[in-house]
């Protein structure tokens, strides 16, 4: 049966859209040149390794080209994102020194009161700097360094040397060698070994400058048979000039640990959102990455899991919601380089008011990895006939001993569901957004329960925007 | 040696993976063979497209209304050439087409197949057989487009490699704004029989119209040893094994050759490859 649908605007994202008037210390000029670069360095009191690595990262970017691959990215000028803005606020372990408004911000995102009830440590990026990180003390006491990536650079130099962009080289892509210049700022977290953190560790990051970019680095090192939960939330309120965040992540789970890295990801409808994440895991060691992509005006973000040890394994869930205006190209990708590894990689996405949701996902196995598993499940569903649902997996498999299977789904809403809840008294806008939250609810039960109430906020505040 | 890009996805992926497009000599499609042919309304028919020396082929049909056609496409070239081949197909209102497709010869060769279900309620049944053994390379491009309301396509693929041979298939339902109550499903049942192969496979399911069901399935494994332990129980040698469960697996698109010999000669070629492997 035909089914008429009208079409309201999205409402206000208010929580996530409130503004802080502009108040940073210093901005780096717009664009991208050496001197920027120098001057970044020079006022992170950059070692000179750092330096010439930020320097090295220019030359790989000038050489490579935009991606001839995904969304169409014209809308980025460089010349005119600024890659550096510095809050007026001092790192600190206090909430009552972070300045107000800095503060209200996070208060009303519920980090500090997330912090008391359900995490073992906090970090706040502002802008490009961090201004807030905090750790429970017993976790300090077993060795556990959980800290802002700065404060690491200069106090743990050794490790970050030998770990910085050697999982996602400069070389990688385009906005990786961009990151390689500009990062600023970012996480740092070492588990010793044996180590359980046992109460997640969340880092937040806030962009609030218009026309900015944010680049933060995220380094994680789990050492062997140590375990930890790591949370990232992002979000930015809505400019109509481009924002850019280009981050990275690199995760290193060594012999017989476990890392769990779920992200909540609510950038405002005019950011570019290119991200780069990837993981290492040893013999035994587990990666579970917990995924939600909601935000953006633009998503590149394949989170990729190399499976480097005997029976490493990955288990990636994740969930794409683009709404009007929204092209969000989200994935995975897994790399079985060790006999015995195992991948269950299980995404849902969902598009409607003429967004564009786009599942991509790699899973390639070497000739190394025989008796390699691997399971790809994708599911879409689209809420109405002008928006994009594509879904482009690929598998490359080297020898006979793997066993890959790839599945996936996309469809509508059947009117017969619907009538079914009607018919027992829902009305069909519930029954609809009870569908989606089903459609959605095997990603929200991978989420801390705080983070699943968000997410089912998020997908409620998109589904407002649609009336069946 | 001048290379062309032959067949493209219909949407690009990351360029390491190197499934984005077929490359080709340029000399292989200079002396291409081609077939236009048009199916008129309310007819019936049957074709069959040998392929034993050909370099390059390509068939255009235009199918009409609630026409039928059964085209029956055999790549048996030589071990030693190279080959390219070609299939477009429009249907119009309720047409049908049954396309079976065998690729196991030539050296190296790409294949690239466009259906687009034009009319609406027409409907595509697409069978393909593909083998690979020694060193050889297979590159294969289907797209079925969905155009019309309550137009069907089904894309089943089922493979055998072995040897180091090199395998791309690359399978896409794209179903266009406007296609109504269309219904896509694509498999591809791969069976893996040396360590030395390398097999890509690119599911591409693309949409902009929500009132569609669409699937797409891939598995790949070596064969089922339970199996092989049963048969070899019963007295037979784990070649005669192996080729019976072979035979089983691509069995759904050999029944669909109509020709007795040809079936034979197919099954013939295969079973001489495994013994020789």
């Amino acid at each position: 049966m035909a089914q008429e649908k009208t079409y309201i605007e999205d409402i206000e994202r208010t929580l996530y859209d409130i503004k802080n008037v502009d108040k940073s210390k210093y901005k780096s000029q717009s664009g991208l040149t050496e001197d920027i670069i120098r001057d970044i360095s020079a006022r992170k009191n950059d070692p000179d390794w750092m330096l010439e690595f930020r320097l090295k990262s220019l030359e790989v970017y000038n050489q490579l080209s935009l991606p001839n691959w995904g969304p169409d990215l014209s809308e980025l000028n460089m010349d005119e994102i600024v890659t550096y803005v510095q809050p007026d606020a001092k790192m600190t372990g206090s909430w009552d020194e972070v300045p107000e408004d800095i503060k209200d911000t996070f208060d009303r995102l519920g980090i500090p009161e997330a912090e008391q009830t359900s995490l073992a440590g906090v970090g706040a990026q502002y802008d490009s700097e961090v201004v807030y990180h905090s750790i429970q003390e017993d976790l300090v006491k077993q060795g556990v360094i959980y800290t802002d990536m700065e404060t690491a650079l200069h106090e743990h130099e050794e490790i970050v040397r030998d770990h910085f962009m050697k999982l996602v080289p400069p070389k990688d892509h385009k906005f990786a060698a961009l990151h390689g210049a500009v990062w600023s700022g970012g996480s740092f977290v070492y588990v010793p070994e044996g180590v359980h953190v046992e109460i997640p560790l969340q880092s937040y990051f806030r962009l609030n400058a218009a026309g900015a970019g944010q680049f933060e680095h995220t380094l994680i090192i789990v050492e062997k048979n140590a375990s930890l939960h790591f949370i990232e939330g992002c979000s930015a309120p809505k400019y109509n000039v481009t924002n850019l965040h280009a981050g990275c992540v690199e995760l290193f789970v060594n012999d017989g640990a476990r890392l769990r890295y779920s992200t909540i990801e609510n950038w405002s409808r005019n950011m570019m959102n290119l991200n780069t994440k990837r993981a290492v895991v040893g013999k035994d060691g587990v990666i579970e990455w917990v995924s939600g992509s909601f935000g953006s005006h633009v998503s590149m973000l394949y989170p990729c899991s190399v499976l480097k040890g005997e029976n490493a394994k990955c288990e990636f869930t994740g969930v794409t919601f683009a709404s009007k205006g929204q092209n969000l190209d989200t994935g995975a990708s897994v790399i079985h380089c060790a006999p015995h590894t195992s991948a269950n990689i299980s995404t849902r996405t969902i598009s409607k008011a003429g967004g564009k949701a786009t599942y991509r996902s790699a899973v390639k196995v070497t000739k190394n990895a025989p008796y390699a598993k691997c399971s790809v499940n994708c599911e879409s569903l689209m809420l109405d006939d002008i928006s994009r649902s594509d879904t482009l997996p690929t598998m490359d498999i080297e020898g006979d001993e793997a066993d890959i299977g790839h599945e996936a789904t996309i469809g509508r809403i059947s009117d017969e569901a619907i009538f079914y809840l009607m018919s027992r008294g829902i009305s069909e806008d519930e029954a609809r957004s009870m569908i989606v939250r089903g459609f959605v609810e095997p990603i929200a039960k991978e989420l801390p329960l705080e983070y699943a109430v968000e997410m089912n906020n998020l997908v409620n505040i998109e589904l407002e925007g649609t009336m069946g | 040696m001048n290379k062309e890009i032959f067949s493209e996805i219909p949407m690009r992926t990351w360029n390491w993976l190197g499934v984005n497009e077929a490359v080709v000599d340029r000399d292989l499609l200079v002396e291409s063979q081609n077939l236009d042919i048009k199916i008129e309304a309310g007819h019936q028919e049957k074709m069959l497209v040998e392929y034993r020396k050909e370099s390059c082929g390509t068939v255009n049909i235009n199918i009409g209304e609630n026409a039928v056609l059964k085209l029956t496409q055999l790549q048996l070239m030589p071990q030693n050439c190279n080959h390219v081949n070609e299939i477009n197909v429009v249907l119009e209102k309720k047409a049908k087409l049954q396309l079976v497709a065998v690729e196991t010869g030539a050296k190296s060769f790409a294949s690239k197949v466009n259906i687009i279900l034009k009319g609406d309620k027409s409907q595509a049944d697409v069978s393909l057989l593909y083998f690979g053994d020694g060193d050889r390379s297979l590159d294969m491009n289907y797209v079925l487009e969905f155009q019309g309301r309550k137009t069907v396509g089904n894309l089943e693929v089922y493979g055998g490699l072995m040897g180091e041979s090199q395998k791309i298939f690359r399978g896409t339902l794209d179903f266009k704004q406007g296609a109504k109550q269309a219904k896509g499903y694509e498999k591809e049942n791969v069976v893996v029989l040396s360590s030395g192969v390398r097999n890509r496979s690119v599911p591409i399911m693309l949409s902009g119209e929500d009132d569609v069901v669409g699937n797409h399935a891939v598995s790949s494994g070596k064969i089922n040893e339970d199996k092989l332990h049963y048969l070899m129980s019963r007295g037979l040698s784990p070649a005669e094994a192996r080729k019976l469960v072979l035979e089983a697996a691509f069995n759904p698109v050999l029944e669909l050759i109509d020709d007795e010999a040809l079936r034979q000669e197919i099954d013939s070629y295969i079973k001489e490859r495994l013994e020789n492997e």
